[in-house]
C-alpha cells in the first residue's frame, strides 16, 4: 500500500510540469504586458523595461520556466504581481474556503442523488421513478451559473434568508454549496439507480433471499454496499469537477476561493498567481483521487490485492452464464 | 419410504413477459420421501431451476407465477403461505444451492457473516454464538474455520461452493434442493463436492432433490429419479428402475449420450433436433419432434402417464393400448 501511494504521488511531477509548461506557453501568447498592467498607463517606458528586468520578463521563456519550477521545488510559488504577497500564503485561506464549499456540495449531491436513486431503483417503472427522473434531469440540464442566479432570486432577494454573496457569516456557504450540489443530483441519481438494480439481479441476493432474510435487509445489508462501488468512483470526479466548476460560481457568488483568485489573477494577467492557482488544483485533484482510490478498499475488499500488487483495477465480474 | 417431505401436484408455472408467455413447468406432480433423494435430470430449459424456485416461493417478481397446483411440505401448502411464513421456511425448513458458486456469495461480506446471517434468521441466539456456529459449519464443509473472516474472492471455486453448502446446511433444512452444485466446477471438484453433500445428507437424515443434467451424477447420488422434458415430467422411477429398465425414449436417448470410458467417444449419440421451445409447446407429445420411435398417434394427442412397473412411470404412447392402432 504504501508503495502504490509514493508511485501514485510520483505522478504528480509530470503532472506539474505539464500543467506549468502550459501556462508558460500561454502567458508567451496572450497579448499586454504585465510589466504595464503592475505600473499603470502613466508609468514612462524605462519604467516599465526595469520592472520587466526586475521580475526576469526579459529572459528567454525557458529560463523563466525553470527558475519557476525550481522555485516550487522549494515551496517557492513567486509573489503575486499585484499584492507583492508570496501566492502561497495567498492560496492557503482561499484554498481552504473552497474545499469547505467544493466537500459540502458534493456531500449534498451524492446524499440526495443516492437517496433518490434508491428510491427509484426500488419503485423503478412507478410514477415515483419518473418523477425522480424528471426532477433530477431538470437540474442537471440548467447551467449552475442559472441555478445559482435563481436561488439568489429565491432566497437572498425575495425571501431574504440567505446572503446573496460574500461568507461573512455560515450562511453564505450555503447557495454555492446548493448550486453546485443540485446540479449533480442527476448524475447521482443515474448511477445508483442502475447500479443498485443490477445488484439486485445478481445471484447472491437471491442466496439471501433463499436464507429468508427480509427484502429491507437485503437491500440495506446486501445491496447497498455493492451499489455504492460506482457511486464512489463517480464521487472522485465529481469532486474535481466540482472544484473546477466552482471556479465560476466563486464569482458570481463573489466568495473568496481559489476559482475567483485564478479567475482575477488572470484578468490582471498576474501570471505567478494564475500558476500558483493552477498547479496548487492539479496537486489537490492528484491527492484527491487518491484518497478516493484508497477508499475502494474499505468498500471493496476484492481491491485490496489488485491496490497492495501495484495497480488500481477495478474489479472484475466473474459472470459465468 | 412411507412419509413424503414434499409433495408437488399438477403444478404449472409460466413466465410472462411484454413479447412471450413461456409455459416453464406443466402439469408435474411429484413426490420425495422423507430423507431420500430424488433426482430432477433433463437438459438445460427442461423447467428444472423453474421447479425448484416454485418450491423455495422465489420465482422472479413480476414475471413469473404459479398458474395451478399445490405444493405441499408435510401437509402445508407452501403455495398458500404469505410472504412473512415463507421467510420462515426458507433456509430453515428448506434450502436451496444455485448452480454457480463463483456468483452466489456477497463479494462485500466475509464468508463467517454469510454463514451466521442465515443462523442469526432463524435460530435465537447471539452475534458471537452464530459465528462459532458459522465456524463448526466451516470445518463441517472442510474449510479451516479460522478462514471465516475471509472475503469469498480469497477462495477458490469449489471452495465457494463448500461455503455455500454451509450455508445451506446451516440451520439444518429438512428439505435440501441443489441445482446443479457441480456442474460449474472441475471433475475432480465435482467428485469432492458429492461425497461431501452425500456424508453430510447421511449424518443429518435430509431429504434433498439434486437437479443435473448427469445421469453419471444420478446412480452415483440418488434413490428416485424424475425425468423432465419440456417442462414435463416425462418418466419417474427408482434409480435402478431407470437405469436397467428405461422406458421413455427421450431417458433411453439420453442414456446413449452418456459417455463411457470402453466406448469410442466418437460415436457419442446426441439427441437429434432441438430442445422443445416452451413459449411455443405444441398440444401433442412435446418430445414428438425428436422422438425416434414415434407413430401416427404422436403427433395427434398428448401422451399420458401410464405406469409400466410398480412405482415407475412413463408419460408415452408406447406403454397403452392405443399404441398398437397407430403406425
Ligand atoms: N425469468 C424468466 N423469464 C422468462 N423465461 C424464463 C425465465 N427463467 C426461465 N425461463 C424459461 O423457462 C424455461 C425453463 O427454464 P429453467 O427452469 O431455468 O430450465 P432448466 O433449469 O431446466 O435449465 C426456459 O425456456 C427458460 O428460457
Ligand atoms: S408419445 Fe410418441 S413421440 Fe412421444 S415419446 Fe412416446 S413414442 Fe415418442
Ligand atoms: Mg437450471
Amino acid at each position: 500500500m504504501g508503495r502504490y501511494i509514493v508511485k501514485r504521488l510520483l505522478l504528480l511531477i509530470p503532472i506539474l510540469l505539464g500543467v506549468s509548461a502550459i501556462i508558460f506557453a500561454l502567458k508567451t501568447v496572450t497579448p499586454g504586458d504585465p510589466a504595464r498592467q503592475i505600473l499603470g498607463n502613466d508609468a514612462t517606458e524605462e519604467q516599465v523595461q526595469a520592472k520587466r528586468d526586475e521580475l526576469g520578463l526579459n529572459d528567454p521563456v525557458i529560463v523563466q520556466y525553470f527558475r519557476y519550477i525550481a522555485g516550487v521545488c522549494h515551496g517557492d510559488f513567486g509573489e503575486s504581481y499585484r499584492t507583492g504577497e508570496p501566492v502561497l500564503e495567498e492560496l492557503v485561506p482561499r484554498l481552504a474556503t473552497s474545499a469547505k464549499i467544493t466537500l459540502g456540495a458534493v456531500a449534498i449531491g451524492a446524499i440526495l442523488g443516492v437517496l433518490l436513486g434508491v428510491i427509484s431503483a426500488l419503485k423503478k417503472y412507478t410514477w415515483v421513478d419518473s418523477l425522480v427522473l424528471v426532477v433530477s434531469m431538470f437540474f442537471q440540464s440548467v447551467p449552475e451559473f442559472v441555478v445559482g442566479l435563481v436561488l439568489i432570486m429565491i432566497f437572498a432577494v425575495n425571501l431574504h434568508w440567505l446572503p446573496a454573496s460574500g461568507i461573512e457569516t455560515w450562511k453564505g456557504y450555503i447557495l454555492p454549496m446548493l448550486t453546485i450540489g443540485v446540479s449533480s443530483i442527476a448524475n447521482y441519481t443515474r448511477i445508483t439507480r442502475s447500479s443498485m438494480l443490477e445488484v439486485l439481479g445478481e445471484d447472491y441476493i437471491r442466496t439471501a433471499r433463499a436464507k429468508g432474510q427480509t427484502e429491507s435487509k437485503i437491500v440495506m445489508r446486501h445491496a447497498m454496499r455493492n451499489t455504492m462501488i460506482p457511486v464512489a468512483q463517480s464521487i472522485g470526479t465529481h469532486l474535481g469537477n466540482a472544484l473546477g466548476g466552482g471556479m465560476v460560481l466563486e464569482t458570481v457568488f463573489s466568495v473568496p476561493g481559489v476559482g475567483k483568485y485564478i479567475v482575477d489573477a488572470i484578468t490582471a494577467r498576474n501570471y505567478p498567481s494564475v500558476l500558483g492557482g493552477a498547479l496548487m488544483i492539479a496537486i489537490i485533484l492528484v491527492v484527491i483521487n487518491l484518497i478516493v482510490d484508497i477508499s475502494f478498499v474499505v468498500i471493496d475488499p476484492r481491491l485490496k490485492t489488485t491496490i497492495i500488487a501495484g495497480g488500481a483495477k477495478k474489479p472484475k465480474k466473474a459472470k459465468a452464464a | 419410504m412411507s412419509e413424503n417431505i414434499l409433495s408437488i401436484k399438477d403444478l404449472v408455472v409460466h413466465y410472462e413477459t411484454d413479447e412471450e408467455v413461456v409455459e416453464a413447468v406443466n402439469n408435474i406432480s411429484l413426490e420425495i420421501g422423507k430423507g431420500e433423494i430424488l433426482g430432477l435430470v433433463g437438459e438445460t430449459g427442461a423447467g428444472k431451476t423453474t421447479t425448484a424456485l416454485s418450491i423455495m416461493g422465489l420465482l422472479p417478481a413480476k414475471v413469473g407465477h404459479v398458474v395451478q397446483g399445490s405444493i405441499k411440505l408435510e401437509g402445508e401448502d407452501l403455495l398458500q403461505k404469505s410472504a412473512k411464513a415463507m421467510r420462515d421456511v426458507r433456509g430453515k425448513k428448506i434450502s436451496m444451492i444455485f448452480q454457480d458458486p463463483m456468483t452466489a456469495l456477497n463479494p462485500v461480506k466475509t464468508v463467517g457473516d454469510q454463514i451466521s446471517e442465515v443462523i442469526l434468521l432463524h435460530e435465537k441466539c447471539s452475534k458471537a454464538e452464530a459465528l462459532r456456529k458459522a465456524q463448526e459449519m466451516l470445518a463441517k464443509v472442510g474449510i479451516v474455520p479460522e478462514r471465516y473472516k475471509d472475503y469469498p474472492h480469497q477462495f477458490s471455486g469449489g471452495m465457494k461452493q463448500r461455503i455455500v453448502i454451509a450455508i445451506a446446511l446451516a440451520c439444518e433444512p429438512e428439505l435440501l434442493i441443489a441445482d446443479e452444485p457441480t456442474t460449474a466446477l472441475d471433475v475432480t471438484i465435482q467428485a469432492q463436492i458429492l461425497d461431501m453433500m452425500r456424508k453430510l445428507q447421511k449424518e443429518r437424515g435430509t431429504s434433498m432433490i439434486l437437479i443435473t443434467h448427469d445421469l453419471g451424477v444420478v446412480a452415483e447420488m440418488c434413490d428416485h429419479c424424475a425425468v423432465m422434458y419440456g417442462g414435463e415430467i416425462v418418466e419417474y422411477g427408482t434409480v435402478e428402475q431407470i437405469f436397467d429398465n428405461p422406458k421413455h425414449p427421450y431417458t433411453k436417448a439420453l442414456y446413449r449420450s452418456i459417455p463411457s470410458l470402453d466406448q469410442d467417444v466418437e460415436r457419442l449419440h446426441v439427441i437429434p433436433g432441438m430442445v422443445s421451445d416452451p413459449s411455443n409447446l405444441p398440444s401433442y407429445c412435446t418430445f414428438c419432434d425428436r422422438c425416434e420411435e414415434k407413430n401416427s398417434h404422436c403427433a395427434e394427442h398428448d401422451p399420458w402417464i401410464v405406469d409400466v412397473e410398480p412405482g415407475h412411470w412413463a408419460k408415452c404412447f408406447q406403454y397403452t393400448p392405443e399404441w398398437e392402432g397407430g403406425k
